[in-house]
Order: structure tokens, then C-alpha cells, then sequence
């Protein structure tokens, strides 16, 4: 294998004490990890110190369980609020990028946009916004009285609230302070573009308070996998971070994005697809299945269905046999692909609403790879190879175990294969991923 | 004993410090923050304080004397970098979303251990939005009972739930369910503080922990704080509940002529585009003339301390903490060491009363 091969992107997907909805009750899981900021530099700088592309953290404004002795069973009810994790983290890394997730519908622009450019100042240019429009209902009643808005309003809103983003993001140009005391001249008024946006849904004006990114702007990472969600990524994203259970529907995925990015002007390579994937990883295959079954056996049910049906987001799964199948559904206001993606499951593979429960309770719908680092590095390299990912965010079930694992095992042997980097490339987050600069005034302009 | 805090600028609060030789564009970086928060730890003051000058965001021009952060996430990483010290972070209720705000201040709190507080800018459309706005944020803070995690492994409960309180807030201006999914911080929940003025004084009483006075001229600053408290009495806060802070432009010299000098130096040179309004009041002399001056006001003008917005940096800070300093300490005014850990510990205010459980 040369060395100048194509090289897979990595991220590691950091949350509190595991990806697995039990993991926290593992002999080996700190349980406090979530709410403990040491815990987070420690698995940042683990992931950089193995020349991973990113961390990154997903979000929900709202504790994740209406019923407070469900959520009592979760790890995942608190945690540290994600751009002031990002802000902490920034300052005890150097090269790793650093991307948190933030919702369209329940922040303004320009709020958000200074925000992700202070984050991107504090790191250096290494600071990512993965873009979500928030479909839980739990959420909206953080937020407003009338309930979640319908998908299509809500990526309605999106649209526009990413363009402001970019157009706030470049309103000042590398260069512009001058900051000369003896002149008297502060700006150089030449490398300043106010934005004067009066849209449906914002009205904005002025500039940012920020210098220009060092990589241009912050990265723009999206997970919407509706076809809505696959048009607003392939305009708007540099990054999507997707679901996939087998190779076909990887390979439809990536080639159906790929495909719409010429319609927006952009090319193949614009757009990096690094779908989610949980390895459990044992020196033989026997025992990373005896890891895996000790961490499924500590998934109470009530947890594991009351999650499934938070997935498909329906209210309740109770009433149903747990050992039967699940029943017929309308479409929902939700995430209506993730929605698919577990019918589509529950019937090709003819399980029960307990075994589904606990295979999403898992990995949480994303794809799991039980085995040794060989085994999970060919999985990982054929979906490479075989236009299904262009990398793979890393979703460890428990940590640091789990990460730990991944970065002494599977690195290494991807390492061998030349498919992934020895030492960073560049300095910036847009650097290492082989993305270009973006070039100024690109979105309001156009 | 007297509370110092400062708040911190790249080049100064002095309109025309940026012009002043050797203001450079190393004052726009983190590691300058870094490094004057630092120097206000070595000094052992209460606090660092980052304004926001965001009620009026930069439209045609780049704005001059701001922080080029926002504000929360500067704190956050600060704190990680100076371990001591207390952080004071403003934002406008009116530029953040609710639960957004509340949540954001309690996650500082959790990374800072203990040491983060909110300044408040009340620029929600009406008094009364404004008031629910704090409340709430307030509110959604006690969402959990201090010992409500308790990480049982056995018996699979990660908190106890009869310890967590569902607020369920549906108020004139906003609903809010609630709870903060955020742990609560070892100093109970963040502190609040607000600028003083006559039209928001009456609200302010009841939520504030701190008041800052930033009026230049010595005597209305004098008349707000002696209304302050007398409300403050009124409502039953007692010395202990609330801390009142002078904002004070230390200008000093090795003489008074040189104070002055420099004083006199930065007011002749203009700064287009400025349009600030001073937001305390200038003190000019030497460490011992400064120290006079802010133990005059603290002994009989009611105040429990003051905020130092140095008029130039990073000179005006590093001559505070070397000079005037070390004179407070050695006529007792001022400690000479931190005591406790919490930024409520710094300012010696008591920890706050959680609400009964419904």
C-alpha cells in the first residue's frame, strides 16, 4: 500500500460514560464520566495523541425521558452543556478538532455564529457545528408553548439560519484589525462585509466581534438523513455524519449525497461522509461477544423499549408484546429516517421488540462490530473501499475502555493497512479532514 | 474584608488605550487573557469579569475595546487554565434563549468547580419579561436536589428521582418544563450580578447577588448605593446575601504628577467611532492615593468592594495587583490568600437556600 493512498477520516464520538445505554453500570465504567471535566480532556487528548480528525458530541436541550424513573436509569439525563465543553477543551488540546452539535430551532444566528467563531478563535481553527433542527418534544417544551414544528418548517428555518451563519462567518476578512495607535487606524474598512439580511425567518445585521477563522470558518457538520436533510447537507455541510447498518445502505447513501453535491456547484471530495460505528473490541472474537453480552445484560427492558420508542418516535411501546413485532406506524414528525431504518431492521431480520430494543439500546442505531481489531478493520476498510464512507465516527460503548481499545488495537492495524495517518497534515480542523479553504462569500451572495 | 474584582479588555477601558504604544494584536489572543487572569489570581482578587458590549452589536465598523470572545466560552476556557480565581461572564437576556442561558451558566459552573458568575443585562422588551426571565433561570438552577446523584450500579439508578424537580413553568412570557439537564456545582448554582441603575433597581433586589456601581460621578454612585440598601432591608437581604461593587478607574503612578500625566495623555488623544459612556469612576495617584480612595469609599461609602477596570493593559492591572495590592493587604483591607474554593466563598456569601420539594 503506498503511502500517499486515500486515507480514512476518524472521529471519536465522546458521551459521558458510553455510547451503550447500561454502560455506565459496568464494573469498569466511571460512572461519574459525564459530568466530569478531567474525564473529557483525558479522552480528547487520548483520541489526538492517535491523530484522530475530531471529538465529537451530540446534544439534546432537555433531559432525554419524560418519566422520571426511566430517566433515573440513564446516565445520559445530565451532562455538561456541549459549547462550553468544546470552549474547555479548546485550551487543553492543540491539533484534535473539536465539533458540538447545536439546534437551529432553539438558537438565533447570530448568537450561534459568534459563538462557534469565539470556539474556532479558542482552538486555533479546529472548532465544527454539526447543525440539528431538535425533533424531540421534550425539547420544545423547553422552549415554547406550541409543541414541536413540523419537519419541513423546522428545516425551513435551518436553511436560512445556516446561510446567516456563513455570511456572519465571513463578514470580516483575515487582516482587517489594523490596530495602529500612531495612524489612528483601528479596521481597515476594505476587509469588512456587513451582512444586511432581512429573510422569513431573521432579520440580521452587522458583523461579527470575532477575527477571521484560521480555516476560513467552522466546519459545518449535519446527521439529517431525510431527503430535505440530504439537500440542505449537500449545499451546506462539510461533514455528514450518518447511520447505516449494512453496506448496501451505506453505498446508497453515500452515492445519493455524493450525487446532489453537483447541484449546489460543489465536488465529491467537498463533503466527507463518516458514517457511525460502535467496535467492541477482543483479542478473539469469543471475547469480544462475552463483552458485548455483559454490557446487553445490564439494559433493563423497560429502558431498552422505552428508547426504541423514543427512536421511532412514538409514544409509547409498552402496550405491545415485548416478544412480538412492532406494530404498523404512521410516519412521524421526528426523525423519519432513523424511523425507517429500524422497521426496515425489525423486518428483514424478523426480530422481536425486546431484541430490538436492546440491539438499538446498543449502539443506539448506529452499525456495531463485535470482534478482534483485524476483524473490525476489515469491516471498517471494505465500507472504505467500497464507496460506503469516506471515515467513521467511532462510538465507543464504554469509557474509557472502550476508546482505549479502539486507539491501541484498531489504529494500529489500520495503520498497517496505510489507511490512516501517521501525523496530522495541517494545523487546522479543515486541514486535516483535505478540506478546501471555503472561498469568502459564498452562501447570501450567490 | 474588601472584594476586587477586574474586568479585563485587550487594551484597556481608556477609549484611546488601543492607540498607546505597544498595543498589538497579541491582545486579541486567549493566551493575553490567559495571562492577565492569571495576574488577577496572583493579586487573590474575587474575580475576573468579561462585559459584553453586545446589547449594541458592531454594525459598519470593527468594534473597538471589546473582548473578541463571546464571553461564556472565554469563561470556560479560562477556567480550565486559572483554578483559583472567579469568572463573571455577561450576557443579555434578550440574545439567548432561556433554558439555553440557564443551562450554559450551570455547565460554566460545573468546569469552573465553583466559580462562575452571571452579569446579567436585563434587554428583554419589558421589566416584567425581564423578571420572569431571571426567575426562571433561577428556578431551572435548583433543578436537583444537591445529593440527588447518587451512581447506584447495582440498583441501576443514576440519580435518585424524587430528587429531581420537573419545573413545569407556564408563565406570562415563557413555558418551560424543565428540568436543567445539568449536574448541580459545588457552590449551589451560579451567582447573578447586575449593574445598578434607578429603573431596574427594584427587580434587581430580589435575585442579584452582586451589584456593580458604575456611575462616574462619585455622589450618584453614592445615592444608588445607599438605595440599594435600603431595599435590600426592606426585602430582609442581609450583609451576607448581597455584595454591592464600586466600578473604579485606577489610575497609577510612581507620583501624582505621573498619574496625572498619564491621565492627561490618553484623554487629549481622540479615538474615532468611540462613543462609550465611562462606566466607573476615575481614581488618579499614586498606590498609596489609590488605596486611600478605595478605603475611604469602603469604610463609609457603603460598598463591600470595587470592580478595577484598568485604564490601559496589560500595565494597569499588573500595577494594581503589584502596587496597590499589597498596600490593602498590609492595612488589613484585603486578604492575602484565597480561603475557600467557590467564587461564593471569594465573595463570603452564603450558599444559596434551596426551595422545598412540592
Amino acid at each position: 500500500m503506498s503511502s500517499d493512498a486515500p486515507k480514512m477520516k476518524l472521529g471519536a464520538f465522546l458521551m459521558a460514560g458510553g455510547h451503550h445505554i447500561a454502560a455506565w453500570r459496568h464494573p469498569e465504567a466511571y460512572a461519574r464520566a459525564g459530568v466530569d471535566l478531567e474525564h473529557f480532556i483525558a479522552m480528547t487528548q487520548l483520541a489526538e495523541r492517535a491523530q484522530m480528525d475530531m471529538v465529537f458530541f451530540e446534544d439534546a436541550a432537555a433531559i432525554r425521558e419524560r418519566d422520571p424513573r426511566l430517566a433515573s436509569q440513564a446516565a445520559r439525563s445530565t451532562s455538561f452543556e456541549p459549547l462550553s465543553l468544546l470552549a474547555a477543551l479548546a485550551v487543553n488540546t492543540t491539533r484534535i478538532g473539536l465539533v458540538a452539535t447545536a439546534s437551529t430551532t432553539y438558537n438565533e444566528p447570530y448568537g450561534l455564529a459568534r459563538t462557534f467563531a469565539s470556539l474556532d478563535q479558542l482552538s486555533g481553527g479546529r472548532a465544527g457545528w454539526n447543525l440539528v433542527t431538535s425533533a424531540s418534544e421534550l425539547e420544545a417544551e423547553n422552549f415554547v408553548s406550541s409543541g414541536l414544528r413540523p419537519h419541513a418548517e423546522r428545516y425551513a428555518r435551518a436553511e436560512e439560519f445556516a446561510d446567516v451563519a456563513v455570511a456572519l462567518w465571513e463578514s470580516v476578512e483575515t487582516g482587517a484589525y489594523i490596530i495602529d495607535g500612531r495612524s489612528g487606524v483601528y479596521g481597515d474598512q476594505a476587509k469588512i462585509h456587513p451582512v444586511e439580511h432581512h429573510g422569513r425567518h431573521f432579520t440580521v445585521q452587522g458583523l461579527l466581534d470575532s477575527q477571521r477563522s484560521l480555516q476560513g470558518r467552522p466546519l459545518m457538520v449535519q446527521a439529517g438523513a431525510s431527503d430535505v436533510g440530504r439537500d440542505l447537507a449537500a449545499r451546506t455541510a462539510d461533514v455528514v455524519f450518518s447511520a447505516a447498518q449494512t453496506l448496501a445502505e451505506a453505498q446508497e447513501f453515500y452515492a445519493d449525497l455524493k450525487a446532489r453535491l453537483a447541484r449546489f456547484g460543489r465536488d465529491p471530495d467537498d463533503l466527507k461522509i463518516m458514517p457511525g460505528v460502535s467496535p467492541i473490541v477482543g483479542s478473539t472474537a469469543r471475547e469480544a461477544r462475552a463483552k458485548y453480552d455483559a454490557l446487553q445484560d445490564l439494559i433493563p427492558d423497560e429502558v431498552g423499549v422505552a428508547l426504541l420508542a423514543s427512536y421511532l418516535s412514538i409514544k409509547d411501546l409498552s402496550a405491545y408484546p415485548l416478544d412480538g413485532p412492532l406494530p404498523e406506524m404512521p410516519p412521524t414528525a421526528g426523525i423519519q429516517s432513523r424511523q425507517q431504518l429500524i422497521i426496515d431492521l425489525g423486518r428483514r431480520e424478523n426480530l422481536s421488540i425486546r431484541q430490538l430494543a436492546r440491539h438499538f439500546a446498543g449502539a443506539r442505531g448506529h452499525w456495531q462490530l463485535i470482534g478482534t481489531p483485524s476483524h473490525i478493520a476489515d469491516e471498517m476498510e471494505a465500507r472504505f473501499r467500497g464507496s460506503g464512507a469516506d471515515g467513521f465516527n467511532i462510538m465507543p460503548p464504554l469509557f474509557p475502555g472502550g476508546l482505549e481499545d479502539f486507539v491501541g488495537l484498531v489504529i494500529p492495524e489500520l495503520r498497517r493497512r496505510g489507511l490512516f495517518r501517521e501525523r496530522y497534515e495541517g494545523a487546522t480542523l479543515r486541514e486535516n479532514l483535505g478540506l478546501r479553504r471555503p472561498t469568502q462569500g459564498r452562501a447570501l451572495d450567490a | 474584608m474588601m472584594h476586587l474584582g477586574v474586568s479585563l479588555s485587550p487594551f484597556g477601558h481608556h477609549p484611546a488605550a488601543w492607540r498607546e504604544e505597544g498595543a498589538t494584536h497579541r491582545s486579541l489572543e486567549v493566551g493575553y487573557f490567559a495571562a492577565q487572569a492569571q495576574k488577577a489570581q496572583d493579586g487573590a482578587l474575587d474575580f475576573v469579569f468579561f462585559a459584553d458590549a453586545q446589547a449594541r452589536r458592531p454594525q459598519t465598523e470593527l468594534p473597538l475595546q471589546t473582548v473578541p470572545f463571546e464571553p461564556t466560552t472565554l469563561v470556560a476556557a479560562l477556567a480550565t487554565l486559572i483554578k483559583r480565581i472567579g469568572f463573571v461572564a455577561t450576557a443579555a437576556s434578550g440574545q439567548h434563549e432561556l433554558y439555553n442561558l440557564a443551562r450554559r451558566f450551570a455547565s460554566l459552573d460545573l468546569i469552573s468547580r465553583g466559580r462562575v458568575g452571571w452579569n446579567l443585562v436585563a434587554s428583554g422588551p419589558t421589566p416584567a419579561w425581564n423578571t420572569e426571565y431571571v426567575e426562571v433561570v433561577s428556578a431551572l438552577w435548583d433543578s436537583w436536589d444537591e445529593d440527588a446523584f447518587g451512581y447506584d450500579k447495582p440498583a441501576g439508578r443514576f440519580f435518585v428521582p424524587q430528587k429531581m424537580r420537573v419545573l413545569d413553568h407556564r408563565g406570562e412570557h415563557f413555558t418551560v418544563r424543565g428540568p436543567l439537564n445539568v449536574n448541580p456545582s459545588p457552590q449551589g448554582k451560579p451567582l447573578i450580578a447586575q449593574t445598578l441603575t434607578l429603573e431596574t433597581i427594584a427587580i434587581a433586589v430580589q435575585s442579584t447577588d452582586v451589584f456593580f456601581v458604575a456611575d462616574a460621578s462619585r455622589e450618584q454612585g453614592r445615592a444608588l448605593v445607599a438605595e440599594v440598601r435600603r431595599l435590600l432591608d426592606i426585602q430582609g437581604r442581609g450583609r451576607s446575601e448581597v455584595r454591592v461593587l464600586a466600578n473604579i478607574i485606577p489610575w497609577i503612578g510612581a507620583t501624582r504628577a505621573q498619574a496625572l500625566a498619564s491621565f492627561e495623555e490618553l484623554n487629549a488623544r481622540s479615538s474615532p467611532g468611540s462613543a462609550e459612556t465611562q462606566q466607573g469612576c476615575d481614581v488618579i495617584g499614586t498606590a498609596a492615593d489609590i488605596a486611600d480612595a478605595l478605603q475611604e469609599s469602603f469604610e463609609r461609602g457603603g460598598v463591600d468592594g470595587f470592580t478595577i477596570l484598568p485604564p490601559v493593559a496589560p500595565g494597569g492591572l499588573d500595577a494594581f495587583v503589584d502596587f496597590v495590592v499589597p498596600e490593602l493587604q498590609r492595612r488589613g483591607l484585603f486578604r492575602a490568600r484565597y480561603a475557600g474554593t467557590t467564587l461564593r466563598d471569594h465573595l463570603a456569601l452564603s450558599r444559596p437556600r434551596q426551595p422545598k420539594m412540592p
